[in-house]
């Protein structure tokens, strides 16, 4: 659905992106990963048609960018990390502007509208003034223009930068209900959890290099023997952080209000074996597993000297 | 007709503009200005039965504002139509659509254009009065309702065209105005010193009656509004140019000309990616 075959950018003599190449099958959710500048909002903007690439190929829904940009514009939704909205335009008006664009036949815009209103929860907002909207909101709306078309594939860049908890949950169920609509997605996101619940595969790029892909589990941890840690106790806390902080496998171990977070470096047996030791060192252990950040662990030890 | 009516841009952008209050606000003062010249001059000159059609000095005073209005106005409408996307990061959005960039830039155009020529066209009955006073023929009126709309166009194009290539819509602004006032006061100093230099260069040869009806000099004067206006109203401005062609004529095919150049120009600015046409396939194809 979504491929790109050594695809390079260079800004001058800034290289953004370095011989990418990436597979996202149909109906899989990919988070790309990277910081700032790693080449994600890059990688976007030559899917999206809006930039050349210096090498390489890509292909999307099988149409190259360059040779067949407008087949790949009516396949995909593209949201920018940031945008903005028309001034005195009411959200139905919005949406409508966009079915004009994409060159949805008038007499079908009317209950096209009204199902991409009902389905980003906007339906009571129709004839509000888009700018009066509220970020969230906006964002789901902007969502909403993505699918006016009914693309095949959604370009999401960073679609959740910015917004408040609340916002960013219902982001994210309606980002599911696309998933299970059978949307191929490649998302970008700082906010790293969310993407390990929401993604069938990750990327990991930085500085313009693709340095993992595949998913979850295969990237991560158990692959490497890395895996964010998370121990409750309810005593002798300050035992278990002796144990803790004598054990070489434990790495950046930090004391936090609800315990502890490290990095552990090590497979099942040896994360057996320091519960043994906790638990003998009176420890009264009542949760001991992996941390619901566990992406920001592959994160940081797949990007761990890179580029150092 | 019915595409061109049902365009998205077109409807958006009419609906945006004739929803603020500004746009009412803009009408009313141009009237305004535009109204307020003749009643000034008609307090100043009352109607009398033994002038009528006699004094023309307000339907050049009338005209030469309107076409100060249009200098001012129609630039401005213009130089914000895709900066102003770019600024409120919705141009890429855009460009992701089924609308080309050429589609996007001569909707913005007429858009923008009409706005204008609602100013043009609401101030029209005003010349009814002006015609009053005389000496205008409906000749004289017709050619120069066509030089005010060339001229909206031309300035609406150049306007556009630095909207597409500047992405700051106040440069963008400034830059549309420093090249109108190169074409609406450049020409006509050139001209006129170009005129001067070479009579005191070779004074024999260029002497005052022969120089200003040198082809090239006429060139230059046939592409001056200002001279272009005078020509018109059939009044001369210091000096005087006997034009071997028309100069109306010439004038509006040298800026319509202009003008289509301006817009498939910002056409091509405006694409993501620029690359020769004829180096791909016209056909996607699906790669399987």
């Amino acid at each position: 659905m979504i491929e790109t075959v050594h695809l390079s950018k260079r800004y001058g003599s800034l290289r953004a992106l370095s011989d990418l190449n990436l597979r996202i099958e149909q109906g899989k959710v990919f988070g790309f990963i990277g910081p700032n500048g790693a080449g994600k909002s890059t990688t976007m903007l030559i899917l999206a048609t809006l930039l050349e690439p210096t090498e390489g190929q890509a292909l999307v829904c099988g149409y190259d960018v360059m040779k067949e940009p407008a087949a790949v514009r009516q396949s995909i939704g593209y949201m920018p990390d940031f945008f903005g909205v028309y001034d005195n335009l009411t959200a139905r008006e919005y949406l409508d502007f966009y079915a004009g664009a994409y060159k949805i036949p008038a007499s079908k815009r009317t209950a096209l509208i009204a199902d991409l209103l009902e389905l980003v929860n906007l339906s009571n907002k129709a004839d509000a003034y888009v700018d009066s909207l509220s970020r969230g909101m906006q964002q789901r709306l902007g969502l909403a223009r993505c699918l006016v078309h009914d693309p095949e594939v959604l370009i999401l860049d960073e679609p959740a930068s910015g917004l408040d908890p609340r916002a960013r949950i219902e982001l994210r169920e309606i980002l599911k209900q696309l998933r299970a609509m059978g949307k191929t997605i490649l998302i970008s996101s700082h906010i790293l959890p969310e993407l390990a619940e929401l993604c069938d595969e990750i990327g990991v790029i930085e500085q313009g290099r693709l340095i993992a892909c595949g998913a979850l589990d295969d990237v991560s941890v158990r692959a490497r023997g890395i895996t964010l840690m998370l121990v409750r106790t309810l005593t002798n806390r300050h035992q278990a952080g002796r144990v803790l902080s004598q054990c070489p496998l434990v790495k950046d171990l930090e004391e936090q209000e609800d315990g502890f977070r490290f990095r552990f470096v090590g497979g099942e047996a040896e994360k057996a074996g320091l519960l043994q030791e906790l638990v003998d060192a009176g420890a009264a252990v009542t949760y001991f597993g992996e941390s619901s950040e566990n992406l920001e662990a592959v994160f940081l030890a797949i990007t761990e000297g890179v580029g150092g | 007709m019915r595409e061109f009516l049902s365009n998205p841009i077109l409807v958006k952008e009419l609906r945006e503009r004739f929803r603020t209050k500004r746009t009412v606000w803009i009408l009313a003062l141009y009237l305004l200005i535009m109204g307020g010249i003749p009643l000034g001059f008609l307090l100043i000159n009352p109607l009398r039965a033994g002038t009528l059609g006699e004094n023309s000095e307000l339907f050049l005073i009338s005209a030469a504002i309107h076409y100060a209005m249009i200098c001012f106005v129609a630039p401005a409408l213009t130089a914000g139509a895709i900066s102003g996307e770019r600024e409120r990061q919705t141009l890429n959005i855009l460009l992701t659509t089924q609308l080309s960039p050429r589609t996007i830039v001569w909707s913005k155009l007429v858009t923008s254009l009409a706005f204008t020529s609602l100013l043009l066209a609401a101030s029209m009955p005003l010349y009814s009065l002006v015609m009053l006073y005389g000496s205008v023929s409906p000749e004289q009126v017709v050619k120069l309702v066509l030089f005010f709309a060339v001229n909206i166009l031309f300035l609406g194009s150049l306007g556009l065209f630095c909207s597409t290539w500047i992405k700051r819509t106040a440069v963008s602004t400034i830059t549309a105005y420093g090249i109108a006032f190169c074409f609406v006061v450049g020409t006509g100093l050139l001209f006129f010193f170009l005129g001067e230099i070479l009579q005191q260069v070779d004074p024999d040869r260029y002497s005052h009656l022969v120089v200003w009806n040198l082809p090239e000099l006429q060139i230059l004067a046939g592409l001056n509004p200002v001279i272009v206006l005078f020509a018109i109203l059939d009044e001369s401005l210091m000096p005087s140019v006997e034009f071997a062609f028309t100069p109306w004529l010439f004038f509006d095919s040298c800026y319509l000309g202009l003008s289509v150049l301006f817009v498939l120009w910002s056409g091509y600015l405006l694409r993501p990616v620029r690359r020769r046409w004829w180096s791909w396939k016209k056909h996607p194809v699906r790669v399987q």
